[in-house]
């Protein structure tokens, strides 16, 4: 293992903080958003733009969270290993929050379409959506994608997705979200 | 009938509803790990109060820095109930209190305002 080959890698891509683990937890997530906020705080990012980063970071990973919590017991095997990441892109004056996971093709299903639904939305058309579907109590429960991508789409400037297939029905589902930094 | 007190945490925000004085608190960041069952105590305790003839006015101030889309389904449910009591003739008063750097933070209070209508919902600048 090189460290020092990761860490150039790490200082390239702008990453501010990753993790790759097998489960991820409610205390992980929160006591990285904990040391995303004193991140932000020490480059001056202002509340607004912060705000946004929080919150799209705790919604894709309490996805990655509770989705591998409700396949865990299933008899399908499932390997819950997940990346998410925050990183900052220098020229951009942005930054993004990445996450992949590994999703069954029932699970594709529900995601795809809701996704290829909000990309070509503006954003008027996301928050009445989300309005609507919020109103409509649809998708009540957190554990789906119910307004979770609204929100995401919401507050980034712009993401993007896409679903890799692997052996036995399974899906590589990466999803980008970039906060322009104003 | 009680009052409840939940102290803060990082993912949850501090609840503090003094049913005596008719003062409903919320302050804090809203991301818990199960939203439905955090709040449950506090949805059920608001539907026994507004059922009850306690107050003459309810004030509520909530303070939400942030939030994920779970919660913000539930403070929907929790204004619908505030609608509910209020079109049965109560008067109730919502403070949703937001920094003024935080723009999200006011957008989600304008949704919520333009989404109850007939509440009287302020927008306090802190």
């Amino acid at each position: 293992m090189n460290i020092d080959q990761l860490e150039d890698f790490l200082d390239d891509s702008g990453i501010i903080f990753l993790s790759y683990c097998g489960i991820l937890t409610q205390n992980l997530i929160s006591n990285m958003t904990d040391a995303l906020e004193k991140e932000t705080a020490m480059n001056n990012v202002s509340l607004s733009v912060s705000t946004n980063i929080f919150t799209i970071f705790v919604e894709l990973s309490q996805n990655m969270m509770n989705y591998s919590k409700n396949t865990a017991n299933s008899e399908d095997s499932f390997n819950p290993k997940g990346i998410v990441l925050v990183g900052y892109n220098e020229q951009n004056n942005s930054y993004y929050i990445l996450s992949r996971n590994i999703v069954s093709i029932k699970d594709k299903s529900k995601i795809l379409p809701k996704l290829e639904n909000i990309k070509p939305m503006s954003r008027d058309e996301i928050k009445q959506e989300y309005r609507k579907l919020r109103r409509s109590g649809r998708d009540k429960h957190e554990c789906g994608a119910g307004i979770g991508f609204l929100e995401i789409a919401k507050r980034c400037n712009a993401f993007d997705f896409k679903f890799n297939p692997l052996e036995d029905d399974k899906y590589q589902f990466s999803f980008q979200a970039n906060i322009n930094n104003k | 009938m009680n009052n409840l007190i939940i102290e803060e945490t990082k993912y949850t925000p501090s609840i503090n509803f003094d049913t005596q004085k008719g003062v409903f608190e919320l302050i804090g960041k809203s991301y818990p790990e199960n939203t439905f069952d955090f709040y449950k105590p506090m949805m059920d305790l608001v539907e026994e109060y507004f059922d009850g003839e306690e107050q003459e006015i309810t004030t509520i101030n909530m303070e939400i820095i942030y939030f994920n889309s779970s919660s913000s389904k539930l403070f929907f449910d929790f204004f619908d109930l505030v609608e509910e009591a209020h079109n049965d003739g109560k008067t109730i008063e919502i403070n949703w209190i937001y920094d003024e750097e935080n723009d999200s933070a006011l957008e989600a209070g304008e949704d919520f305002q333009e989404d109850f209508e007939n509440l009287k919902f302020n927008l306090v600048k802190k």
